[in-house]
C-alpha cells in the first residue's frame, strides 16, 4: 500500500465482537453488582409476570366452569319471562340458580350471620363439579328428606354459628338441615365479593325461605350450556347477539365464557401493572449499579482503550468491543433472573395453590418472560451507553502522559440520544403494555422525576461539601472531603439508596392511609349496620324495635329500588359512548331512591330542591359527577327502568355525595311521586355501641328473617383483608426494590474499598485511631443518609398523596410517625450495612499497603 | 540559528532527494491546566526524510512525547503544519487518523501496553485484524518469530518477561509493514542487556525494511545511533547533529 493511500476497510461487527470474547476471557470480576442488579429486576417482573399469566389463563381456560355454564344471564328482582325462557333453551341446557343476601341462624347455638345464598336446580353445576366434604353429591345433600331440606355450606359458617354438620338452621321462615361443608364452589369467584359465606339451598327450599318477595334483592342466574361443537367463543358470541337481538330490552346482565370473571381478571391485571411497575422501578434502581460497574470496568480498561486507539482502531469500534461485552453479560444477567422467574411460580404454587381462588395454569409462558428479558436488555443498555460513550473518548495521549486534559465530559449527541431513546422505549414498552396506561405514565413521571430529584441533590451536596468552610473538627473535615472528593460514591449512593426510600415511603403512606381509612376514621362516622330488605309493613315495626334499643342513634331509612339506565337525553344506553371513569353508571343495575328533602351526606350543586310536597311530572336529582360524565344539563330527560317500568324523569337538580361517609347515598334520586307506587323495600343505617351490636343483630334477625343485616365491622374486616393481601404483594415486591439498591450501594462502596483502605492506613500512620477514622465515616454516611433521606421523604410523601387523593379518590392525612419510622429505620439499616463493609478497610494492615503503592 | 528555523541538515546525500516524509512547520501546542495555559511546543519546524533514522533527545519536559503524540496523530497542535506523506493531520479526523496510523504508523511505548487478555500472537495481530489482513495471524505468528518469540504465541503478557513483551510490542508495531515506526523510550523499562536487544531488533527492522524510525530517549549512546539526533528543550529544537550511523552505513557501503 502506498503512504498516500488509506485502506478502506472498517472493522465491523465480527472483529469487534471476536475482540470483545478476548477481552472476557479475563472473567466476570467486578461485575457481580451488575449481574446481580439486572437479575434481581427482571426476576421479579418475570415473576409477577408469569404468575399473573397463570392467573389470567386458569381463569380464560376455566372461563366456562368460573361462569358456571358458556353465557350467563342475569337478572335482577324478575324471573325471566316464559318467551325469554323458550327461547334460550332452544338448543342450548339452561340451569337456573336465584342468589341473595340473606340471615342464617343455627338454632342449637342461637347464632346468626350474614350467608351469600344460593338455590340451584338439578342441572347445577353445568361444568366443574362442587366438591363436598363428605360422599353426598351436592343434589343428595340438598334434597327433601321427608322431614326438611338439606343445605351446604362454606365452612366459615361453621365457625361464625358454632355450628357443625347435622345442625338445624333457619333460613327465611325455612328450617333446613346442614348436611355439607363446601371444600370447593367451581363459579364461586365470578359471584363477585362476598360479604358472607355461601349457603347452598335446592331451588324448591329456596322458594319455602318467603325471602323471595317483590322488590327484594335477588339475583336470578341462567346459565346456558351450548352443545358440544358451538362453544367456540366466535359461535358463543353469535348466539348471543341473536338473543340480544331478540330481547333487546330484557335487561339482562350478559357475560360469556371468553371473559369470565371480568372484574377479576382486570383486578389480576391492575396489581400485575402495578407490581410489574415496581419491579421497573427496581431495574431502574439496579441501572445505577449497572452503569457503575461499567464505569469502574472501563475505568480499568483506560490503557487498553488508549493502546487499541493508538495502533488504528476507531472510536467506534472500541465502542463496539466495549458495549458487546456489556450486552453479553446483560444477557446473562438476564438469563439467571428470567431462570429465577420464571421458576417461583412453580414454587408459589407448590406453596399456596389451595389458598388460591381462581384456578392458575401454572407453566412456562413465553410472553411474560420476554416482557422481563426486554426490559432488563433495555435498562442494562441504556445505563451502560453513558460510561460507554465516555469511554470511546479516552484520549490515546494517555499512554504517553500521566496527566491529561480531561476527556470530555458529556458523549457525543449521537450516544445520548441512543440513550433517550432506550429509555423512552422502556417506559414507552411499560406504558404500552398497561391497562392503565395513565397509571403507568404517571409511575414513571414519578420515578423520573425522582431520580432528577435524586441526581440534584447529590450534586448539591457535593457543592456544598466542597463550599463548607474549613471545619476544626479533624473527622467532620475528612467526612466532607469523602463526600466531594473525585470519584466519591456520593451520587450512586444517593440515587440506590433514595429511589429505594421514596418507593418504601410511598407504599408505606398509601397502606397508611389505607389502614386509617378503615381502622380509624370511618368508625366514628360510619354506621354499624346495613339493615337491606326491609318489608313495607315492616318497617313501622323495625323502627319501634330499633328506637326502643339502648345506644342506638343516627337510624336512618330510606326505600330502596333497583333501577336501570334506559336511555339520557333521548339517546339508548347502549349507544352512549360514555368517558370510562362514569361508563359503570349504565351497566348493570344501579340503587335508586326517593326522597322529599335533600338526603344528608349531599350538597346541591346546580338547580333547586322539590317541594316537600310536589305533586307533578316525574323529577330526578343525579350527581354532579354523572352530570358532567355525560353532558347532561338540567331539564334534560333521564329513562329509568324500575321492575320492568321505564319512568322518564327529568333532571331537576344535581349534587356532590360525600361516598366516604358510607351512609345510605345514591346517584339518582327521584321525587316521592314517581315512585312511592313501585312495589320496593327500605334499606336503614344506625350506629350504637359496639358492644350491644350482636344483641340488635339477633332481635331483629329472629323478628324478621327476611331482613338481611350487613355488620359493618365484618364487611369491612372482609374488605380489610383483601387490601392487606394487596400490602403484602406490594411490599414483597418492593422489597425486591430496597435490595437492589443496597446491592448498587454496596458495590459503590466497594468501588471507593481500596481508596478507603489506603486512606485509613495513611490516617493510622500519622497517628489517627480507629474509632477516630471511624467516626468520619460515620459523619459521612449521616451526612449521604440525612440529605437523601430528606429527598425521599418529600418526593414519597407527595406520590402517596398523588395516589391517594387522585387514583383512589380518598381523603389524605398525612402520617409523620409513619414517614418518620419509614426513614429513620430504612436509612439506619442501609448505612448500617455500608458501614460493616468499611470496618474491613480499618482492620487493614499498614505495611502491605504502603508497600504495594 | 533562529529557533523557527527547518532542521533538516545535516542528511546524507541519499536521503535528501525528495520530499520528506514528515514535514512540521512552525508546530505549537498550548494545553490548558487548572494553574493557566502550557505553551509546551513553541513553533517547532523538522523535515524527517524517508528511511531516516531520528533520535529525539532532551530533558523532562523539554516536548518529546508530546511531540511524538503530534506525529502519530495522537493530539492536534493548537497552531502549525504537520505532513505526513502529504497527508495534512490537521484537517484530518479522529477516525481518518486511526485508520492511518492503522495502515502506516507503528508505535513502541515504554510501558509496552500490551492488552493483557490477549496472547502474545493476539496481541501482534491486532493492527492487522483491524486492516481486515486474512493473513492476519500468519504474519503475526512470523513477526513473533523474527523477535525470537516464536515458542511463546500463546503465552499472555503476564506470563512474559519485561523484555519478551517489549519485543512482542516490536512486532505489532512492525507487523502490517508500516512505513513509519514510534519509539517512545522503549528500553526505559529494561535492565541494560535487554534493553540492548530490543535496540538491535528495532535497528534490525529500520534496515531491511526502509522503516522510517523516529526514536525518543534519555539514552545519548542510543540516540548517537540514529542518522540525525535532534535535542528538544522547553518546546524548542535546542540544536541538530549526525548521529554515528551515517558513519557506520557509509563504512558499511
Amino acid at each position: 500500500m502506498s503512504l498516500a493511500d488509506t485502506n478502506v476497510f472498517k472493522p465491523g461487527f465480527a472483529l469487534a465482537f471476536r475482540f470483545a470474547r478476548r477481552e472476557l476471557r479475563g472473567g466476570l470480576k467486578g461485575f457481580r453488582v451488575f449481574l446481580a442488579c439486572l437479575t434481581l429486576g427482571v426476576a421479579a417482573i418475570a415473576a409477577v409476570g408469569s404468575v399473573s399469566t397463570a392467573l389470567v389463563e386458569g381463569l380464560s381456560q376455566e372461563g366456562q366452569t368460573i361462569l358456571g355454564g358458556d353465557v350467563d344471564f342475569r337478572l335482577v328482582h324478575r324471573e325471566a319471562g316464559a318467551d325469554e325462557l323458550a327461547f334460550i333453551s332452544d338448543g342450548a341446557t339452561i340451569s337456573k340458580s336465584t342468589e341473595m343476601r340473606a340471615m342464617a341462624a343455627a338454632l342449637r347455638t342461637d347464632e346468626r350471620t350474614l350467608v351469600e345464598l344460593k338455590g340451584v336446580d338439578d342441572l347445577y353445576p353445568l361444568y366443574g363439579e362442587v366438591r363436598l366434604g363428605s360422599d353426598l353429591a351436592l343434589d343428595e345433600a340438598l334434597s327433601f328428606d321427608g322431614t326438611r331440606y338439606g343445605a351446604a355450606v362454606e365452612p366459615a359458617l361453621l365457625d361464625r354459628l358454632g355450628a357443625v354438620v347435622g345442625d338445624i338452621l333457619k333460613v327465611g321462615s325455612l328450617e333446613v338441615e346442614l348436611r355439607a361443608v363446601i371444600e370447593r364452589e367451581p363459579d364461586r369467584v365470578a359471584g363477585g365479593f362476598a360479604l358472607g359465606p355461601r349457603l347452598f339451598l335446592s331451588d324448591e327450599a329456596m322458594l319455602e325461605t318467603d325471602l323471595i318477595r317483590l322488590g327484594s334483592l335477588v339475583n336470578y342466574h341462567y346459565r346456558a350450556r351450548l352443545p358440544e361443537g358451538q362453544r367456540l367463543n366466535a359461535d358463543v358470541a353469535a348466539w348471543v347477539a341473536t338473543v340480544t337481538d331478540a330481547f333487546p330490552q330484557a335487561g339482562w346482565r350478559i357475560q360469556d365464557r371468553s371473559d369470565s370473571a371480568p372484574g377479576v381478571r382486570r383486578f389480576v391485571e391492575r396489581v400485575a401493572l402495578f407490581l410489574t411497575l415496581v419491579g421497573l422501578t427496581a431495574l431502574v434502581v439496579g441501572g445505577v449499579g449497572v452503569g457503575n460497574a461499567v464505569n469502574s470496568y472501563l475505568d480499568q480498561k483506560r490503557d487498553v482503550i488508549a493502546t487499541f486507539k493508538c495502533i488504528g482502531a476507531p472510536g467506534g469500534f472500541i465502542f463496539n468491543v466495549y458495549l458487546i461485552q456489556v450486552m453479553v453479560l446483560a444477557l446473562l444477567g438476564v438469563a439467571i433472573g428470567l431462570a429465577v422467574g420464571g421458576t417461583l411460580p412453580f414454587l408459589v404454587q407448590w406453596v399456596i395453590e389451595d389458598m388460591l381462588p381462581i384456578p392458575a395454569r401454572f407453566a412456562l409462558y413465553p410472553a411474560p418472560l420476554l416482557l422481563a428479558a426486554a426490559y432488563g436488555v433495555l435498562a442494562a443498555f441504556a445505563f451502560a451507553l453513558w460510561p460507554l460513550a465516555r469511554a470511546r473518548e479516552i484520549p490515546a495521549t494517555g499512554l504517553f502522559r500521566d496527566i491529561v486534559a480531561p476527556a470530555r465530559a458529556w458523549p457525543r449527541p449521537q450516544y445520548i440520544a441512543l440513550m433517550g431513546g432506550a429509555l423512552v422505549a422502556l417506559g414507552g414498552l411499560a406504558i404500552g403494555l398497561a391497562d392503565r396506561p395513565d397509571f403507568a405514565a404517571w409511575f414513571i413521571v414519578g420515578a423520573a422525576l425522582s431520580f432528577a430529584g435524586l441526581r440534584g441533590t447529590a450534586l448539591l451536596l457535593m457543592a456544598l461539601a466542597r463550599r463548607a468552610p474549613r471545619v476544626r473538627n479533624a473527622e467532620l473535615r475528612l467526612a466532607l472531603s469523602n463526600l466531594h472528593r473525585p470519584g466519591a460514591a456520593t451520587a450512586s449512593v444517593v440515587l440506590s439508596l433514595g429511589l429505594g426510600l421514596t418507593l418504601l415511603v410511598t407504599i408505606s403512606l398509601i397502606d397508611g392511609n389505607l389502614a386509617e381509612q378503615i381502622g380509624g376514621e370511618l368508625p366514628e362516622r360510619a354506621p354499624s349496620f346495613f339493615f337491606v330488605d326491609i318489608g313495607p309493613d315492616q318497617v313501622d315495626g323495625f323502627e319501634s324495635l330499633v328506637r326502643g334499643t339502648e345506644g342506638v342513634h343516627d337510624l336512618n331509612r330510606v326505600p330502596m329500588l333497583r333501577g336501570r339506565i334506559v336511555s339520557v337525553k333521548g339517546v339508548a344506553a347502549e349507544d352512549i359512548a360514555a368517558p370510562a371513569d362514569v361508563a359503570w353508571m349504565l351497566q348493570g343495575d344501579r340503587g335508586i331512591t326517593y326522597a322529599a328533602k335533600l338526603p344528608g351526606g349531599s350538597e346541591l350543586v346546580q338547580g333547586t330542591w322539590w317541594a316537600a310536597d310536589y305533586q307533578g311530572p316525574s323529577l330526578i336529582s343525579i350527581t354532579e359527577e354523572m352530570a358532567q360524565g355525560f353532558g347532561i344539563a338540567l331539564g334534560d330527560e333521564i329513562a329509568v327502568n324500575v321492575l320492568g317500568r321505564t319512568i322518564t324523569a327529568t333532571v331537576s337538580n344535581t349534587r356532590n355525595v360525600d361516598w366516604g361517609n358510607v351512609g345510605i347515598n345514591f346517584i339518582f334520586v327521584f321525587t316521592p311521586s314517581a315512585l312511592s307506587g313501585a312495589p320496593h323495600t327500605h334499606l336503614a343505617t344506625l350506629a350504637m355501641e359496639e358492644a350491644g351490636e350482636i344483641a340488635l343483630q339477633r332481635s331483629v334477625s329472629k323478628t324478621w328473617p327476611n331482613i338481611t343485616i350487613v355488620r359493618v365491622k365484618e364487611a369491612l374486616e372482609a374488605v380489610n383483608k383483601l387490601l392487606q393481601d394487596f400490602a403484602l404483594a406490594v411490599r414483597a415486591t418492593s422489597v425486591v426494590t430496597l435490595t437492589s439498591g443496597i446491592v448498587v450501594l454496596a458495590g459503590a462502596m466497594a468501588a471507593g474499598h481500596r481508596r478507603r483502605v489506603y486512606d485509613a492506613v495513611v490516617l493510622k500512620v500519622l497517628g489517627a485511631t480507629r474509632g477516630k477514622i471511624l467516626k468520619a465515616y460515620i459523619y459521612e454516611y449521616a451526612l449521604l443518609g440525612f440529605g437523601t433521606a430528606i429527598v425521599a421523604a418529600f418526593a414519597g410523601t407527595v406520590s402517596a398523596w398523588l395516589v391517594v387523593t387522585q387514583v383512589m379518590q380518598a381523603p389524605w392525612s398525612f402520617l409523620p410517625m409513619t414517614l418518620a419510622v419509614t426513614i429513620v429505620g430504612a436509612t439506619i439499616v442501609t448505612l448500617a450495612l455500608g458501614l460493616v463493609g468499611t470496618w474491613t478497610a480499618l482492620s487493614a494492615k499498614a505495611a502491605p499497603v504502603l508497600r504495594a503503592q | 540559528m533562529s529557533p523557527s528555523t527547518s532542521h533538516s541538515l545535516p542528511q546524507s546525500a541519499s536521503q535528501s532527494a525528495g520530499k520528506p516524509i514528515i514535514h512540521l512547520e512552525d508546530l505549537k501546542l498550548t494545553l490548558p491546566s487548572a494553574a493557566g495555559d502550557v505553551n509546551i511546543l513553541r513553533g517547532l519546524s523538522l523535515d524527517v526524510h524517508a528511511g531516516e533514522a531520528v533520535g529525539l533527545v532532551g530533558p523532562s519536559g523539554s516536548g518529546k512525547s508530546t511531540l511524538l503524540m503530534v506525529l502519530a496523530g495522537l493530539e492536534q497542535p493548537t497552531s502549525g503544519t504537520v505532513l505526513i506523506a502529504d497527508r495534512d493531520f490537521t484537517t484530518m479526523s479522529e477516525d481518518g487518523l486511526a485508520l492511518f496510523r492503522r495502515d502506516h504508523v507503528g508505535i513502541v511505548f515504554q510501558s509496552f501496553h500490551l492488552v493483557p487478555t490477549m496472547t502474545a500472537l493476539e496481541n501482534v495481530a491486532v493492527p492487522m485484524e483491524l486492516a481486515g489482513r486474512a493473513d492476519a495471524f500468519e504474519r503475526a505468528a512470523e513477526e513473533l518469530r523474527h523477535v525470537g518469540l516464536g515458542h511463546r504465541l500463546t503465552h499472555y503478557p503476564g506470563q512474559l518477561s519485561g523484555g519478551e513483551q517489549q519485543r512482542v510490542a516490536l512486532a505489532r508495531a512492525v507487523a502490517g509493514d508500516p512505513k513509519i515506526l514510534f519509539a517512545d523510550e522503549p528500553t526505559g523499562n529494561l535492565d541494560g542487556a535487554t534493553g540492548e536487544q530490543i535496540i538491535e531488533l528495532m535497528f534490525d527492522l529500520h534496515d531491511r525494511r526502509g522503516t522510517t524510525l523516529v526514536l525518543i530517549t534519555h539514552d545519548h549512546e542510543l540516540a548517537e545511533m540514529c542518522d540525525r539526533v535532534v535535542r528538544l528543550k522547553d518546546g524548542l529544537i535546542d540544536g541538530v547533529h549526525a548521529g554515528t550511523r551515517i558513519g557506520r552505513k557509509a563504512v558499511a557501503r
